[in-house]
Parts: C-alpha cells; sequence; structure tokens
C-alpha cells in the first residue's frame, strides 16, 4: 500500500515540478530552488518506492488515464524497482546540483530548463513502470522530445541545433524498430497489456525478427556503434546536469527494454542472438574507448567513454542470453547481475564525471582541456571528485567499477560452458583480451581526461582564474563519490537488490551469487566457481600504505626542498607541460587504419623566418561510420531529394496532368484482368 | 587469517625482491665479461636514497605525494596474491584482481608523472599508458590459455591444472606467450631499458624523474616487487611442478634463479626496439596464445 501511495507521490511531484514554473517565473531565482526541491522530493519517492517494492513485493495499480487502447497498467516489479532507484538516485543528485549550475542559466530560459527538467525526470520515471504497449510508447516518445529540447536549450548556437536535429533523427529511427517489435508482439498476442506478451506463440522468424527490430531500437538508444553517432553530439550540447541524466539514466532505459523483451517476452532464443549481442558489444567497447581516448574535448570525451561502457553492459546481457539459450541458468544469472550492476555503477561514475566537468566548465568557461590544467589547487573538491568518478570508470579495486567488470570478466571466461568447441574457447579468449584492451584505452583515456584538466600548471589564463564552485555542487558530487567507494567495497548490498530485481524472472538463478559473508563475494556451482574480497583488498592496500609509510618514515624526519620542475635550464612554463594531443599521439599512430587522422601543421613566419615563428598544430579525426555509413545516406537521400524536386515544381497544371496520367494508366491496368 | 598469512608473504616479497633484481644485473654483468657490482648492491641504493633529502617541485600537488605509496601499495597487495604457499590469496582474489590491482599503481604513477608538467615526465607517461594498452590483451590472453583449461580464474586452481598435464605443445607457446609479456610487464629491452637515463629513450626512468629521495626509493622497491611477482607468476603458473612439495621452496628459489639466468641472457643478447615495433612484438604474443588454445 506504501509504494502504492509513494508511486503517486512521484507522478505528483514531478508534475508540480512542471508547473510549478508558472507560478514562480517572475524570478528566476526563486524558480530554480523551488523546481529543483520538488524535483529533488520526487527523486526521494522513487527511491523510497524501490525500496518498499524490493522488501514487499511488486506493485500494480491502473492510471486513471483514458487511452483509447484500454486502460494504462502501472506494474513496478523487481526490474522497473531497480531502474527507479537509478532514476531516483542519481536525479537527486543532479537536482541538488543544479541549485549552484542553474546560475549559468539565469539569462537563458531557465524556466523552460527546470520545467523539462522535471518532465524529463517523470518521463523516464514512466518509462520504466508503464505496463501497456501504447502507454510505453507515448511516455517513450514524450521523454526522447523532452530530451530533444534539452539538448537544444541554448538553440543560439549552430553546433545544439545541430546536435539536437542527429538526436531527435537517430532516436526516432530507433523508435520505429521499437513500435514495429511491440506491435509484432501485441497483434500475436490479441492484447497490448505487458502481462499477455509473455510467452506469445509467434513462429521462430517473427521472433528472430522481434529480436532484431529490439536489438536495433533498443540499441540506437544505448549507443550500439555505428548507431551511436548522436551521443558525442548532445551530451556536449547539453547543460552538463542533463548531460549526466542523459548518459546516466537516460540511455539505461534501453538497456530496461532489452530486459524487458530478453527476460520477460521473448524467452529463451537460440544462441546467435547472444553471440550476435556479444559481437557488437566488444566493438562498442574498444571502439568507444578508442575514440574517447583520442579525444581532448571533456564531455565528448564522456560521451565516447558512455558507449563504451553500455558496450560493457551489453557484453553482459550478451554472455547472459548465451547462457539462457543453453538453459545454463546460474551462469546467466550471473551475468545479468554483471550487466545490471555495471548499468547502476556507470550511472553513478558517469554523473559523477559529468557534473565534476559541468563544475570545470562554470568555473574555467571551456571544455577544452588543452586549455585547462592546475585546476587541483584552485578547486581541491572537485578534483578529489573526479578522481573517485576516474578511478571508478577505469575500474580500479576497491571503487565500484571494478566489481562489475570482474562480474563480466567471470561470465565471459565462462562461456565455454554453454558455447562448447574450439570457437566458444577462442572466442571467451578473445573477448577477455578486448575487454582488456579496452579496460587499458579508458585508463589511458582518463589519466589524460584528469591529469590534463587538473595537474600540471594551468594552459590559459581561464584556467588560472578558476575557483572552486558552489557548496551545492560540491554535495552532489560528494553524495556521488561516497556511492562509488560503498558499492566498490561492499558489493553485496547492490547485488542483493539484483537479486530481489531479478528474482521474478524464471528462466535466470540468480541464488548462485553467495551474498551470506560480508566480506566475500563468491559462486561456486560444480564446475563454475570464482571468489572475491574486496573488503580484504582494501584492507591489503591500506596495510600496503602503512608499510610504505613506515619505510618513508623509518629514516627521521625527511628533510623536502622545494624547487621547479627541471626543465633543462629554461624557466618552466605551462606551454613545456604535456598535452592531451601528446598523450594519445602513439595511440592515434597504431591504430591509424581504424582511426584516420589528419594532422595539420601550420607555420606563420613572422618578419625574422629564424625565430619567433608560431606554429599551430590541428589533428583532424575522419570517423570510419561516418564516411562508410553515414555520409552515403545521407548523399542519397540529398540526391533523390534534388530528383524529386525537378517533378514537383508547384505548377498546379502539370499536377493535374500527372494525376489524369496515373487514373488513365490505373484504368488500363484495371480493365486488363 | 588468511589475509594475516597473505601480507606476511607479501613482506617477504618486499624483502626478497631486490635480491632478484641485484642477481639479474650481476648475471648480467658476467655475461658482459664485466665484474658487475654486488648482488646486495640494490639495498644499498635504496638505503642510500632513503636517508637523502628530497626535492619536490613547486608545480606537483598531493598525487604526486601520495603516488609513491599507492604504487608500493599495489605491488604488496599484488605479491600477496601469488599461491606459492597453500594459504595465499585463498578467495582474496584471482588473476583479473592481480592485473588490476597492478594497474592502481600505475594509475597514480602517471597521473604524478603528469603533474610536475615536465615534457619528460608526460612523454614517459604516455609511453607506459602506449605499452599497458599493449600488453593488457596479450597478458589476458596467455592467462586465458590456462584459465579456460582450468575453467577458473582462480590462480591456485589455474597453478594445480597447470602442474596436472606435462609439457604439451600448448604449453610451451602460452609460456613463450607469457614469458614476452613479462619482459614488457617488468620495462626491460627490448622494450624498456631499466638503465638508461637518455631522455628520449626511456619509459619507466622518464616517468619518475621529478621524484628524488625516499619517494624515489619507494618506487624502485616497488618496481623491483612488481618484478618478481611477474616473474613468480611464470614459475607458478609455467614451471608449476613440486609446488607444494617438502622441498618446495629450494625447488621456487631454483625455479627463480633459472628465470633470471634467462632474463639476463636475453637482456643481453638483444637491443632495445623502436617504440612503434613493440606493438608487433606483443601480438606475436598474442598469435602464440592463439595458437596455444587451438593446440589444446
Amino acid at each position: 500500500m506504501v509504494a502504492e501511495y509513494l508511486y503517486y507521490g512521484i507522478l505528483l511531484f514531478f508534475s508540480t515540478g512542471i508547473l510549478s514554473v508558472i507560478f514562480t517565473k517572475r524570478n528566476v531565482k526563486v524558480t530554480n530552488y523551488i523546481a529543483h526541491s520538488i524535483a529533488f522530493m520526487g527523486c526521494f519517492m522513487a527511491i523510497l518506492c524501490a525500496f518498499f517494492v524490493f522488501f514487499q513485493g511488486e506493485l500494480n495499480l491502473v492510471l486513471p488515464i483514458l487511452l483509447l487502447f484500454g486502460d494504462m497498467r502501472v506494474r513496478v516489479d523487481g526490474l522497473s524497482a531497480f531502474f527507479l532507484l537509478i532514476i531516483g538516485v542519481i536525479g537527486a543528485a543532479t537536482s541538488i546540483y543544479a541549485y549552484g549550475y542553474s546560475r549559468e542559466y539565469y539569462g537563458c530560459r531557465l524556466p523552460l530548463m527546470v520545467s523539462l527538467y522535471n518532465a524529463f525526470l517523470l518521463s523516464m520515471a514512466l518509462v520504466v513502470t508503464v505496463h501497456h504497449v501504447a502507454g510505453f510508447i507515448i511516455v517513450w516518445e514524450i521523454m526522447s522530445l523532452v530530451s530533444f529540447f534539452l539538448v537544444n536549450q541554448e538553440y543560439e548556437k549552430k553546433t545544439s541545433t545541430r546536435a539536437a536535429y542527429i538526436y531527435i533523427l537517430m532516436t526516432h529511427v530507433g523508435t520505429v524498430f521499437i513500435i514495429s517489435a511491440f506491435l509484432l508482439l501485441a497483434v500475436a498476442a490479441g492484447s497490448m497489456d505487458f502481462g499477455q506478451l509473455k510467452g506469445v506463440l509467434v513462429s521462430d522468424f517473427m521472433r528472430n525478427i522481434i529480436f532484431l527490430c529490439v536489438f536495433l531500437g533498443f540499441g540506437t538508444k544505448a549507443g550500439i556503434v555505428p548507431l551511436h553517432i548522436w551521443l558525442p553530439r548532445a551530451h556536449p550540447a547539453a547543460p552538463s546536469h542533463i548531460s549526466a541524466l542523459m548518459s546516466g539514466v537516460m540511455l539505461k532505459t534501453a538497456i530496461y527494454g532489452m530486459c524487458r523483451f530478453f527476460l520477460d517476452f521473448l524467452g529463451t532464443g537460440p544462441m546467435w542472438w547472444g553471440v550476435m549481442i556479444l559481437v557488437f558489444a566488444i566493438i562498442t567497447a574498444a571502439l568507444g574507448a578508442l575514440y574517447a581516448f583520442i579525444e581532448h574535448d571533456i564531455k565528448r570525451l564522456l560521451a565516447y567513454s558512455t558507449v563504451e561502457n553500455m558496450g560493457i553492459i551489453l557484453l553482459g546481457i550478451g554472455a547472459g542470453m548465451v547462457f539462457l539459450s543453453c538453459q545454463q541458468t546460474i551462469l546467466a544469472g550471473i551475468a545479468f547481475s554483471a550487466a545490471l550492476y555495471h548499468v547502476f555503477n556507470h550511472a553513478v561514475f558517469k554523473s559523477l564525471f559529468f557534473m565534476g566537468a559541468g563544475a570545470v566548465m562554470q568555473s574555467a568557461h571551456t571544455k577544452n582541456m588543452e586549455q585547462l590544467g592546475g585546476l587541483i589547487k584552485k578547486m581541491p573538491y572537485t578534483a578529489v571528485c573526479c578522481l573517485i568518478a576516474a578511478g571508478a570508470i577505469v575500474a580500479l579495486p576497491t571503487l565500484n567499477g571494478f566489481v562489475s567488470e570482474w562480474l563480466t570478466f567471470q561470465a565471459l571466461l565462462f562461456l565455454p560452458q554453454a558455447w562448447s568447441g574450439m570457437i566458444g574457447k577462442i572466442g571467451s579468449a578473445l573477448l577477455i583480451a578486448l575487454l582488456g584492451l579496452t579496460g587499458a584505452l579508458a585508463a589511458a583515456c582518463f589519466i589524460q581526461a584528469f591529469g590534463i584538466t587538473f595537474l600540471a600548471k594551468p594552459r590559459s589564463k581561464k584556467a588560472q582564474e578558476a575557483v572552486e564552485v558552489m557548496p551545492s555542487m560540491v554535495i552532489a558530487m560528494g553524495m556521488l563519490a561516497g556511492l562509488c567507494i560503498i558499492f566498490g567495497m561492499w558489493p553485496q548490498i547492490m547485488l542483493r537488490i539484483l537479486q530481489q530485481a531479478l528474482v521474478g524472472f524464471t528462466s535466470i538463478d540468480v541464488t548462485g551469487l553467495k551474498l551470506q559473508e560480508w566480506y566475500l563475494l563468491s559462486f561456486d556451482q560444480g564446475q563454475v566457481r570464482g571468489s572475491i574480497s574486496i573488503v580484504g583488498i582494501g584492507m591489503l592496500l591500506l596495510c600496503g600504505i602503512v608499510v610504505a609509510y613506515i619505510l618513508h618514515r623509518k629514516f627521521g624526519k625527511e628533510i623536502k626542498a622545494t624547487g621547479e620542475t627541471w626543465t633543462c635550464g629554461i624557466v618552466p612554463n605551462s606551454h613545456m607541460a604535456y598535452t592531451a594531443m601528446g598523450f594519445s599521439k602513439s595511440i592515434r599512430t597504431v591504430f591509424k587504419n581504424i582511426v584516420h587522422t589528419y594532422d595539420e601543421i601550420l607555420v606563420s613566419t613572422s618578419d625574422n623566418k629564424y625565430y619567433g615563428r608560431e606554429l599551430f598544430y590541428h589533428v583532424r579525426i575522419q570517423y570510419f561510420f561516418v564516411s562508410v555509413v553515414y555520409r552515403p545516406i545521407n548523399e542519397a537521400i540529398i540526391r533523390t531529394a534534388t530528383f524529386m524536386k525537378s517533378i514537383q515544381t508547384g505548377s498546379v497544371q502539370l499536377y493535374v496532368g500527372y494525376i489524369m496520367v496515373i487514373t488513365v494508366i490505373v484504368l488500363i491496368w484495371s480493365t486488363r484482368w | 587469517m588468511e589475509i594475516l598469512l597473505s601480507f606476511i608473504q607479501a613482506l617477504g616479497f618486499i624483502l626478497c625482491a631486490p635480491l632478484v633484481a641485484g642477481m639479474i644485473k650481476k648475471i648480467k654483468a658476467r655475461l658482459q665479461n664485466r665484474k658487475g657490482s654486488s648482488i646486495l648492491q640494490v639495498y644499498f641504493d635504496l638505503v642510500k636514497l632513503l636517508n637523502k633529502d628530497s626535492v619536490i617541485s613547486s608545480t606537483v600537488s598531493w598525487i604526486f605525494t601520495a603516488a609513491p605509496y599507492i604504487y608500493f601499495a599495489g605491488a604488496l597487495v599484488a605479491s600477496s596474491f601469488l599461491p606459492i604457499f597453500s594459504f595465499s590469496g585463498k578467495g582474496l582474489g584471482d588473476f583479473f584482481v592481480l592485473i588490476y590491482v597492478l594497474a592502481i599503481g600505475r594509475f597514480f604513477l602517471v597521473l604524478a608523472s603528469l603533474d610536475a608538467g615536465s615534457a619528460f615526465g608526460g612523454m614517459g607517461g604516455a609511453r607506459e599508458m602506449f605499452i599497458a594498452i599493449m600488453v593488457e590483451p596479450a597478458l589476458l590472453l596467455s592467462m586465458c590459455t590456462i584459465a579456460l583449461k582450468a575453467q577458473t580464474s582462480n590462480l591456485t586452481i589455474m597453478a594445480a591444472s597447470a602442474a596436472d598435464s606435462p609439457f604439451s605443445l600448448a604449453y610451451i607457446f602460452s609460456a613463450v606467450a607469457f614469458f614476452i609479456v613479462l619482459i614488457a610487464e617488468t620495462g626491460r629491452i627490448p622494450i624498456d631499458n631499466p638503465d638508461t637515463h637518455l631522455e628520449l629513450t626511456m619509459i619507466h626512468e622518464g616517468m619518475v624523474l621529478e621524484y628524488s629521495g625516499r619517494n624515489l626509493a619507494l618506487i624502485l622497491w616497488a618496481s623491483a616487487v612488481k618484478q618478481m611477482v611477474m616473474i613468480l607468476l611464470f614459475v607458478v603458473l609455467f614451471l608449476p611442478w613440486n609446488l607444494y612439495d617438502s622441498a618446495n621452496f629450494l625447488w621456487l628459489v631454483m625455479k627463480v634463479l633459472i628465470m633470471t639466468v634467462v632474463i639476463a641472457i636475453g637482456e643481453t643478447s638483444t637491443n632495445k626496439m623502436r617504440l612503434f615495433r613493440v606493438p608487433n612484438f606483443l601480438a606475436v604474443s598474442c598469435l602464440l596464445s592463439l595458437l596455444a588454445l587451438v593446440a589444446q
């Protein structure tokens, strides 16, 4: 019962948040505080609602909204509650963050932005809870449209508008596939209710078609390579707390949709479903990490890193599907737990880093890493939060990213159990190796992102004048940084929640993961065994630091002298420090077959040609999929349009002529038979 | 309890690691017809450095100070996972954990190299990450050859499974593959020259160029531990016979000695390769691992 009231509370708060701006629009400051506070309350309700569902069982209710297609049924089961929890946690943090961050937008349509912000949260909460085909498609579409307007917030900038249009185009291409998948199922089931879609009898051929539609449709939203092109454009264009929500939460609704279909509706499929997901997932992960590394716009870098992490999540899902096809329920449970754990972790650490990037942007007014530097001294708290986020993203042990990556590794290692023979073994080894490559690329990428942004000397005047951001922003970042540490040290907490979330699905068995002991995470089922103790690793790390400290202090008090960095006798300046472009140069060289880069060196000679020359080094990256896939499509559309233009002149007489010709042809056609 | 015993094992590693490094140096010197310094020279160097004052750049932040501690702690944790005694690393972690624990130290050390804002540090850090990116898949592939056979990532069971089978083609392939990774991971010739101090060729040395005194001592010591961890990982996985036997300790010392001789011979008979040849070198390792999988 309580969960029901809490659910209504979520809807009520977010709706109030949308409308509240009407009453407070005279004073933007009041709008900022009131609307974001209401959003925070709504998110808090979402967290509570999720926990009540975990402890008291699922929630069923019918929303009193009249649809042409019957009642709009809402059902919050474990899976929905898990995603509702993510929306709540990240939404709460971004709402607090927005108090300070929205100051940027006091002169730039703030009321509209906060209203859309609430609408965005509301639509995402509905997407993961509505259990009705038409209702789902409607709220999915609302979510896409609202996020389109949020990406287009600064529509004076041409890049923003362009990014927003590419985003809306791509997301609609995806929606076509999603609608097809739903309708194919709904027609076969004769019902629009999610409950009736389960286990519908459709032919194998149709099931494969539905699977492909689901994969392409939700894959576009999730940013699978090569459907990812909207991501690195849309994320930098949106305000930072919106990017945090989009990357952390909105993309995850695609994973929700996939899980709903694969675990609930479609039932056990053939093995090639899983293998196909694995192949696309590993390409997505590796290319995402590679593109992130060669990027030097910090928000684009984060967007590509999101692509990479979606790849890791899909690796878990793909492995789970392979196990499902062979009825390996326990291994499927581990694989899906890994995927969903990574969903949560990625939501936390990526939102955290986006917020950190937003703080840097607000303070230094640039997102180009090459102009930043030395911020660790100006913004110490932001720096620590970003360091924790970076550590979690590259999966350092004792931070949360590591546990889910470890579980993914385990799932991949046991792939030969389901996929027997030589191919299975080699496939498993290659996937593990490529995931390792992805991890190493991500490590290099985030060392670059943190090191160039926060360390060394300030590379521009803007960076020199940066100051620490508002306390509310630091608090929001601190909250998420704390979650990174807690869920890294004690993965049992989140895995227990995940067991509650997945226990309703009979095709997988999540009880294989043993979480009874507070320090140990293990699974042991005949051939399948493994264990890890993050707390133990943490304790050993601490012991190691203590030993190092003892060695360090044993020889009396250290005498330290301060001097300038050694630069061969020249006075050091910020231009001597390594740049992001230099840091990734060797990788660009090695992977030049995949990322085509063109280095351009411009020399502008002054009067004296031996001294005072200015050198500009510019790198242009050509993306393989843009030039191979998208540009030809683009050109074909434009060619067709040009061709149509010559037929469509606008003269009424000509159109009458067309109609007559067609009528004559039809008449002849019809009389012949 | 197991954590405590593993910790004691790690302390043992810390004590012995400089000796292994000294032995390699000595053997190398003898192979080059030099007398060479004493085997204990690495200890003397460490003590000397620990007694020295430090010069710290005014540009650096707390990351620079913290990095040596974390690098040291990472090496220590990694060494506690190796299944040398029956208790060690039981349930604590597996080879994925071992690799990622070593990555913690690298992560902070590369950050520290960027911290001082000198071109040398950045160059060293960038190259270190470049090699790490290439090594990671090769390392995982060579481990997978054994892990997939043992059907677990637990190092103890992997070692036992490896000891079960006699010398086979697959084993020789994967041993060679892992040896290449070992060379790359410990930063030895032909990938990196641990003795060079020429700015344009050094990788690891360039990264730690700004360090002096005690901080440098900690980093050098941790590097020695890391090298010993990799050597013993090779011993445990690829020469695993008589692991828990009565005379096991003597055997272990023998095997480590063999490894040091092999490394020293390898190092004297080749020269450092160009940086962009490294991917090819590691591709050989990957290919051998895949062959090993096929031959299994």
